[in-house]
């Protein structure tokens, strides 16, 4: 606790030292060049005619996480004492790559990885692009592949769509 | 709050009365009663998981949790149910054939200790160096072929394998007949597998000359373990004759088998013996062979001798015998399984038999209890139960206690696969149906059973159908209806026709929404017969009376406009549509034209009406001459058809009066 004390203040300290130089120096600087640290990851433009399709997903841009949307991977290996965290985000990409190449096409929603324990759950939103009869031998082919694959048991948690208008968010 | 109230407040008397007697309790607790811990019951690593299950129940409005939980792929007919789940099953195959394909690639050590059915399975090949623990591993594994397959190279390789290994092999290739069975992990094939294949069950399928026999002979010197296991393999296949042949041998050196051995051979008495005396005869000498060898019975022994007096035709003698032997085995304190008493069963309830009350004892020593797997045929007993219930007893409350005994802790574990599950459904529903007032039935049957647990086969559908008609109480047509549509019933033209009659025949002028109800059926098999393709085989064959029927149930909705295109049709494909609609319908078609004044659709009618032979069009033709005044054309075509209106109106007061 003590020691946490400290760190603060120190960092304090330095700060307050930091502005009494820029202040001693008393120099302004004059940006010349256009602003680059723009955000522009996970955002999606305007377009002009104003009718490209975005889910609720895609609306909120990635500060929005965790306060109007969720996250895609569930795990708790980047918790304090979490384990196997790079191997973790490594499979988990494996993952999106295999059922969105496996479910050709069908993924409406972005695919989430819900970890607990030792079982892995992929869910996600697919339109109604095969028969039924088609999407359970999938079903079945994507869990124990997978699960030959990552060595634990792997569900699927689907919910399918009619239509992909069904679940457009907005047009921008 | 006055706080200095409610303390200076005296505490009431009961207080002090329960102070004592907690008082005394505490001392008495101390003087006489010692706090016993209880001891630590060990559990298993699963026990927490079993507690938990044993708090959920099977949700009847949700379909199996097998299928996925969305409206598209929960599964809506009986074929639905079987493809989904083995669609599911054959894609869990090609993920194993990916694996078998690429065993190279699946051999990193994921999980930590590493689980062995993650990876791939060992393939033995002619050069694979193999060792003893190879085929013990095996062994154990049920690999019947790997078993077979390293056995022969360590023969190759010249290894020795020891009598007691060489003895587990030989159980193991009898029991499977050489074969590898279906893998336990598919438990979907397993259940769908039609496993009372009649045909396949009785019939000799012991594999001659097969490696069982070659490893029999290569024991030196068999002993009486050696014997019992190849003649419980081929007994279990039903090489009978050879099997006592060696049973005979074994007799000859003097050796005591198994009691497995025995009561394999008590199993097939019927493909040694003959005549009903002879066999019990046999199995008489077997079980005194026994008793003389010390060899004590067990429950085997008593499904056994069950199992040959059932399949012995109804005779006198064997059921006597069956009693004596019951309470035999009841002093030797072997507690009969369900399957012993589904041969009990099906030895006194044969076709034709005089009624016993044979099922309400058995009930009586079975109710209320969880029964446990201890014999392969108690799987039998339920489907067996619930047949004998409907077509022997006719019993309702026989039926709900046998269905409660189902349902009774763990006990639906008994119900065996999909096969013998919808039998016992199929003969429950019926006996429900035709036995219990129909709302209670749809109300406590129908709803609770269909679609999740049980869908009605069609001739359940027409037994449902049967009683709404007895029982005129069509408020459950249109519910009944959409549930064929889902069912794969809509195509089935004996039912399709059966819900045309009932709503014709029961008509609802009281209540207009259950005629509108009538009248969309009514449409939606029209359209239904209209789209069946020209080539399917067991198509709904269009027939002018169900025309007529399905015209008049719009007709009766006020749907004149849909009425009318069946009247078209009627018209237009009079050549080839087979058979004519009622002269009611006709009639009622008319007195639609002329609500709706259309003089030339109703004389088009009238004209069919001509075409089909009809003697009454002449009456029809002056009835809306009387209602509608017809111009000129029209009263010229009249004419055409009936010739002189005054003179057919004539005839008709004639046929009236004559009536």
């Amino acid at each position: 606790m003590s020691l946490i004390k400290y760190s603060c203040n120190y960092s304090l300290f330095k700060h307050v030292l930091q502005n009494n130089t820029i202040q001693k120096n008393s120099t302004r600087f004059l940006q010349t060049s256009s602003v680059c640290l723009k955000n522009q990851a996970g955002r999606y433009r305007i377009t002009p005619k104003g009718d490209f399709p975005l889910t609720y997903e895609m609306a909120n841009p990635p500060h929005r996480i965790a306060h109007r949307k969720a996250w895609n991977s569930w795990n708790t290996s980047n918790l304090d004492g979490g384990v196997r965290s790079a191997e973790t985000a490594v499979e988990d990409m494996f993952i999106r790559k295999f059922v969105t190449g496996t479910w050709h096409n069908l993924f409406a929603s972005e695919v989430i990885i819900k970890r607990q324990h030792n079982i892995i759950r992929i869910a996600g939103i697919i339109t109604r692009g095969l028969s039924p009869r088609k999407m359970y031998f999938l079903i079945g082919y994507t869990e124990e592949l997978l699960g030959f694959w990552l060595q634990c048991p792997v569900k699927m948690e689907l919910q399918t769509i009619a239509d992909r208008k069904d679940i457009v968010f907005k047009y921008i | 709050m006055n706080l200095p109230a409610l303390i200076s407040k005296r505490p009431p008397a009961y207080f002090y009365a329960s102070l004592n007697v907690l008082r005394r309790s505490l001392s008495q607790a101390a003087d006489e009663e010692r706090i016993e811990i209880p001891k630590r019951i060990h559990r298993g690593p699963t026990d927490i998981l079993k507690a938990l299950e044993k708090t959920i129940s099977r949700d009847p409005t949700a379909a199996h949790y097998k299928y996925h939980d969305d409206p598209y792929l929960i599964p809506m007919s009986n074929i639905g149910k079987r493809t989904f789940a083995m669609a599911q099953e054959s894609g869990r195959k090609s993920a194993h054939w990916i694996r078998k394909e690429h065993a190279d690639l699946f051999n990193h050590k994921e999980a930590d200790p590493a689980i062995p059915s993650f990876f791939p399975k060992l393939v033995y090949n002619e050069n694979s160096q193999v060792t003893i623990e190879d085929l013990t591993k095996a062994i154990e594994e049920h690999r019947v072929q790997d078993a077979q397959f390293i056995y022969n190279l360590l023969k190759k390789s010249e290894q020795e394998v020891n009598d007691k290994l060489k003895q587990m092999l030989l159980e193991l290739v009898c029991y499977f007949n050489c074969d590898d069975s279906i893998d336990e992990e598919f438990i979907e094939e397993r259940w769908f597998k039609q496993s009372s294949n009649l045909k396949d069950r009785m019939r000799k399928t012991w594999k001659d000359g097969s490696f069982a026999e070659e490893l029999f002979q290569s024991v030196t010197n068999p002993t009486a373990d050696t014997y019992s296991a190849i003649i419980q393999g081929m007994n279990k296949y039903f090489q009978a004759d050879r099997a006592w042949k060696l049973f005979e041998e074994s007799q000859a050196k003097g050796l005591v088998l198994t009691t497995d051995a025995y009561n394999s051979l008590i199993r097939v008495t019927n493909f040694l013996k003959e005549s009903a005396d002879k066999r019990l005869d046999f199995i008489t000498n077997i079980l005194s062979d026994m008793n003389k060898c010390g060899v004590a019975p067990n429950l085997g022994t008593l499904n056994a001798v069950l199992h040959s007096l059932s399949s012995m035709g109804s005779n006198r003698s064997a059921r006597e015998f069956l009693m004596g032997l019951l309470s035999e085995f009841r002093t030797l304190g072997i507690e009969p399984s369900l399957g012993s008493w589904y041969y009990v069963m099906i030895t006194f309830y044969k076709e034709r038999s005089p009624p016993t009350t044979v099922l309400y004892e058995i009930m009586n020593q079975i109710k209320d209890k969880e029964h446990s797997i201890r014999d392969l045929s108690d799987t039998n007993f339920f489907v067996t139960a619930m047949d004998v219930c409907r077509n022997h007893l006719n019993d309702v409350e026989l039926a709900k206690r046998i269905n409660d005994l189902l349902h009774y802790g763990d006990n639906y574990n008994l119900i065996g696969d999909s096969f013998k599950e919808s039998i016992y459904y199929r003969h429950y529903v019926i006996l429900m149906v035709a036995n219990t007032p129909l709302e209670e039935f749809m109300r406590d049957i129908y709803d609770l059973l269909v679609p999740n647990i049980y869908i009605p086969e069609p001739g359940v559908m027409n037994e449902i159908l049967k009683q709404i008609e007895l029982n005129g109480i069509v408020e459950y047509l249109p519910k009944i209806w959409s549930d064929m549509v889902s069912f794969d019933h809509a195509n089935r033209e004996n039912l399709v026709d059966y819900v045309v009659d009932i709503m014709i025949e029961n008509p609802q002028p009281e209540n207009p929404s259950l005629t509108e109800h009538f009248s969309k059926i009514a449409w939606d098999i029209y359209k239904r017969i209209e789209e069946q393709n020209v080539r399917k085989i067991g198509k709904i064959s269009a027939t002018g009376g169900k025309y007529g029927k399905m015209m008049a149930l719009l007709l009766r909705n006020n749907d004149f406009e849909q009425g009318c295109k069946i009247m078209e049709k009627l018209d237009k494909e009079h050549q080839t549509i087979p058979g004519v609609p009622r002269l009611e319908d006709l009639e009622l078609f008319i007195d639609h034209c002329i609500e709706n004044k259309m003089p030339s659709r109703a004389i088009a009618c009238i004209q069919y009406c001509s075409d089909s032979g009809f003697a009454e069009c002449g009456a029809l033709a002056s009835k809306l001459n009387e209602k509608l005044t017809l111009d000129e054309s029209h009263l010229q075509k009249l004419f055409k058809i009936v010739g002189d209106l005054k003179l057919s109106d004539k005839i008709s007061q004639e046929q009236n009066e004559s009536k």
